[in-house]
C-alpha cells in the first residue's frame, strides 16, 4: 500500500482502514514540516500546525473532491493554519528563537559560517510581512506557480507577485549588510 | 412510526431548518456581494457539517460588513473564526455551548493556547466557561500578559468563583488600571485576594 | 559560500533544506486521528450531510411533493407532536446551537461622549445594524448617552459607533480583541437572572 497513490489511500481511509492515513501523514510530513517552520520560525508552533492540518484532512476527508491531488488539498489547509497561528504567536510577541535542530544540518561548509548564515535567513524571513513570507516560500522555496500559489492561497496573479517582489527587496535589504560582512 | 425513527428524523428536521437558515439568512445577501456572499455561506454550510455553531459566522459577517471591510477580508475573517471555533470545541469538549465555543474562539484569538482552554475546561468542572473566558480575553487586552492571565483565571476556576465574582473580579482589576495600576500587578493582587478567601493559594506565572 | 551578488537564490537554497521535526510527531498524529470517527461508520452521516448537486426535473418534483405529503399525513396522524418531544433534546444535544430562542433581558447600555451628536449600540443582538432603531442612544445631559435594549442571553460582542462613524468600545465592559477587522469591540454575558 506505500505505493499506492494518494486516491487509492484515501478510498481506503474512507472505507474505515483509518491506518493507511498513515501513510499519507509520512509521504508529506516532511516536505510540509518545512513550510510551516519557515512560515511560524519555530518547531513546537510548526509541528502544532502539522498535526492540526492532518487531523482536520482526515476529519473533512469525504469532501476531499479530487483525492488523487490529496497532497495540495492538504497544503492549503496547512497555508490556513500557519496563517492563524502565524497570527496568534505575532500578538503573543513571542521573540524569535533559532530552533537549534533545524540548523544543525549536515554542513557544506564550515559549520560555523553556514549556521551563522542560516541564522540570518530564519531572523530575515521572520521579519517579513507574513503575506510576504507566505508567497516567497511558495515560489523560491516549494516552486510553485504563480497560477498554482493563486489557487492555493485565494489571492491573485498579480498581488502575489508583488508580494514576492517585496519579500526579495526586503531579504537582500536585509542581508546585505551580513553578506558583505 | 416506531420511537427510533421518530428520534432519527425529528432532529435532522430540526437540523436543516435551522441550520440552512442560517447560511440563507437574508440579512447577508441584502449586505454582502455576490462573491463574498457565496464564500460566507460555503464556510457556513462546512461549520454545519462540523456541528459547529454558525450564527457567530454570520454575526462576523455582518460586523465586517457594517465596519466597512472589503468582501476578501469578511471572508477571511469570518474563515478564521470558522477555524478557531473547531480548535475551541477541541479544546473544551463536544458538550460545549455554542456561548462557550463562541467565547473559547475569542480567547484563542486574543494568544490562548488550545492546550490552556482545555486546563480551564477541567479546572472549571460542570461550570459554565462563558464568563470566565471573556474576563480572561479581557485581561489580555487590558495588557495582562497571556501565561498570566490564564494561570489567573485558572486559579479562579478551581478556587470555584461563580459568574458574578468572576465579572466583578474583571471590574475591580479594570477599575485599579483606570486608576494608573500596572495591569499584571493589579489582576494578580485581585486574584490572589479572591483565592485567598476560598482557602487556596494562587501563583502569577511570571 | 553563499552567492555574493544577489542572495536571494542563496536563501532559497537554504530555505529548501529538509527541516527536522520530532520523531513522535506520526505517532501523536495518529493517535488524535484514531480518537476521531471512522469512517466506515461515518457512511450515512457524511452522505446526509456532504452538500451535493441535484438535478431538478418535473419527475423527481413530483416525487419530492408526493413524499413531503406523505410525510405530513403520516404526521398528522401518527406521530403528532411526538416527534418534536423526542427530536428537540436529541438535536439539542448533538447542536448545541439548535434551542428554542434565547429569552430577552433587558440591558442599559452607557456613553459619555460630551462631542456626540448620536451614538448606537451595534453588535451581535442587533445584526450590527447601525440605523436599528431599538439600540439608538438618547443624550441624558451632561454627555451621558445611554439606551436600555432586549438582547438574548448568552454571549455577544458590540460596540458603540458615535455619529455614524468612530467605533468605541464600551469602556465599562470586558474588551475583545478584535484582529479581524480592526476595530474594538466588548463583551457582554447576558445571563438568565441579569436584570
Amino acid at each position: 500500500m506505500e505505493g499506492s497513490s494518494d486516491a487509492v489511500i484515501v478510498a481506503r481511509v474512507l472505507r474505515g482502514d483509518v491506518e493507511g492515513f498513515r501513510i499519507l501523514v509520512e509521504r508529506y510530513h516532511d516536505r510540509y514540516a518545512r513550510y510551516a517552520f519557515h512560515m511560524l520560525g519555530n518547531r513546537e508552533d510548526a509541528e502544532e500546525a502539522l498535526q492540526d492540518a492532518f487531523t482536520r484532512a482526515y476529519r473533512s476527508l469525504g469532501r476531499c473532491e479530487d483525492p488523487e491531488r490529496f497532497g495540495a488539498w492538504l497544503f492549503r489547509i496547512l497555508v490556513n493554519r500557519c496563517r492563524t497561528l502565524g497570527a496568534r504567536r505575532g500578538r503573543r510577541a513571542q521573540t524569535f528563537v533559532v530552533d537549534e535542530t533545524a540548523i544543525l544540518e549536515a554542513a557544506e561548509e564550515h559549520p560555523a559560517d553556514r549556521n551563522a548564515w542560516r541564522e540570518e535567513i530564519d531572523r530575515a524571513l521572520q521579519q517579513l510581512r507574513t503575506e510576504q513570507r507566505e508567497a516567497f516560500l511558495l515560489k523560491y522555496v516549494d516552486d510553485m506557480g504563480y497560477d498554482e500559489m493563486s489557487q492555493l492561497t485565494g489571492v491573485g496573479v498579480s498581488a502575489l507577485k508583488m508580494r514576492v517582489m517585496r519579500a526579495c527587496e526586503r531579504l537582500r535589504e536585509l542581508l546585505s549588510e551580513v553578506q558583505s560582512a | 412510526m416506531s420511537v427510533v425513527r421518530r428520534a432519527l428524523i425529528g432532529p435532522l428536521v430540526l437540523i436543516l431548518f435551522s441550520q440552512a437558515a442560517a447560511a440563507q439568512d437574508p440579512r447577508l445577501a441584502a449586505r454582502l456581494d455576490k462573491p463574498t456572499l457565496g464564500s460566507v455561506r460555503a464556510i457556513v454550510d462546512s461549520a454545519r457539517v462540523a456541528g459547529l455553531p454558525t450564527a457567530p459566522l454570520v454575526d462576523k459577517a455582518l460586523e465586517g460588513s457594517a465596519k466597512g471591510s472589503d468582501g476578501g477580508n469578511i471572508t477571511s475573517a469570518v474563515h478564521q473564526l470558522y477555524l478557531r471555533m473547531g480548535s475551541a470545541k477541541r479544546a473544551i469538549g463536544p458538550t460545549a455551548t455554542a456561548d462557550e465555543i463562541k467565547s473559547a474562539s475569542d480567547a484563542l484569538d486574543a494568544g490562548v493556547s488550545a492546550r490552556d482552554l482545555a486546563r480551564l475546561r477541567s479546572a472549571s468542572g460542570k461550570r459554565p466557561l462563558t464568563m470566565p473566558l471573556a474576563v480572561l480575553s479581557d485581561l489580555i487586552g487590558r495588557k495582562v500578559p497571556v501565561a498570566t492571565a490564564t494561570d489567573l483565571v485558572i486559579q479562579l476556576a478551581k478556587s470555584g468563583l461563580n459568574d458574578p465574582e468572576f465579572a466583578l473580579f474583571q471590574r475591580n482589576v479594570r477599575a485599579d488600571i483606570d486608576r494608573g495600576a500596572d495591569p499584571t500587578v493589579a489582576a494578580t493582587t485581585r486574584a490572589r485576594g479572591l483565592v485567598l478567601r476560598t482557602g487556596s493559594e494562587t501563583k502569577p506565572a511570571e | 559560500m553563499h552567492d555574493q551578488r544577489d542572495p536571494i537564490e542563496s536563501i532559497a537554497r537554504e530555505l529548501r533544506r529538509p527541516v527536522q521535526v520530532s520523531v513522535s510527531l506520526d505517532d501523536r498524529i495518529m493517535g488524535e486521528v484514531r480518537q476521531l470517527p471512522h469512517y466506515g461508520r461515518l457512511k450515512l452521516w457524511l452522505r446526509l450531510t456532504t452538500p451535493r448537486t441535484i438535478t431538478i426535473t418535473p419527475l423527481r418534483v413530483g416525487l419530492a411533493a408526493a413524499a413531503l405529503a406523505m410525510f405530513a399525513i403520516l404526521g398528522a396522524a401518527h406521530v403528532g407532536n411526538d416527534i418534536w418531544r423526542v427530536a428537540t433534546p436529541i438535536a439539542t444535544a448533538m447542536f448545541p446551537s439548535i434551542k428554542k430562542p434565547a429569552p430577552n433581558q433587558r440591558v442599559q447600555f452607557v456613553l459619555v461622549a460630551p462631542d456626540a451628536k448620536k451614538v448606537s449600540v451595534v453588535g451581535d443582538f442587533n445584526g450590527w445594524d447601525v440605523a436599528h432603531a431599538g439600540y439608538q442612544a438618547q443624550h441624558r445631559g451632561g454627555g451621558v448617552w445611554s439606551v436600555t435594549a432586549p438582547v438574548p442571553v448568552g454571549h455577544h460582542r458590540y460596540s458603540f459607533v458615535v455619529d455614524d462613524s468612530v467605533w468605541v468600545a464600551d469602556p465599562t465592559a470586558p474588551r475583545v480583541i478584535d484582529n479581524d477587522y480592526g476595530m474594538p469591540n466588548s463583551a457582554i454575558v447576558v445571563s438568565e437572572q441579569q436584570k
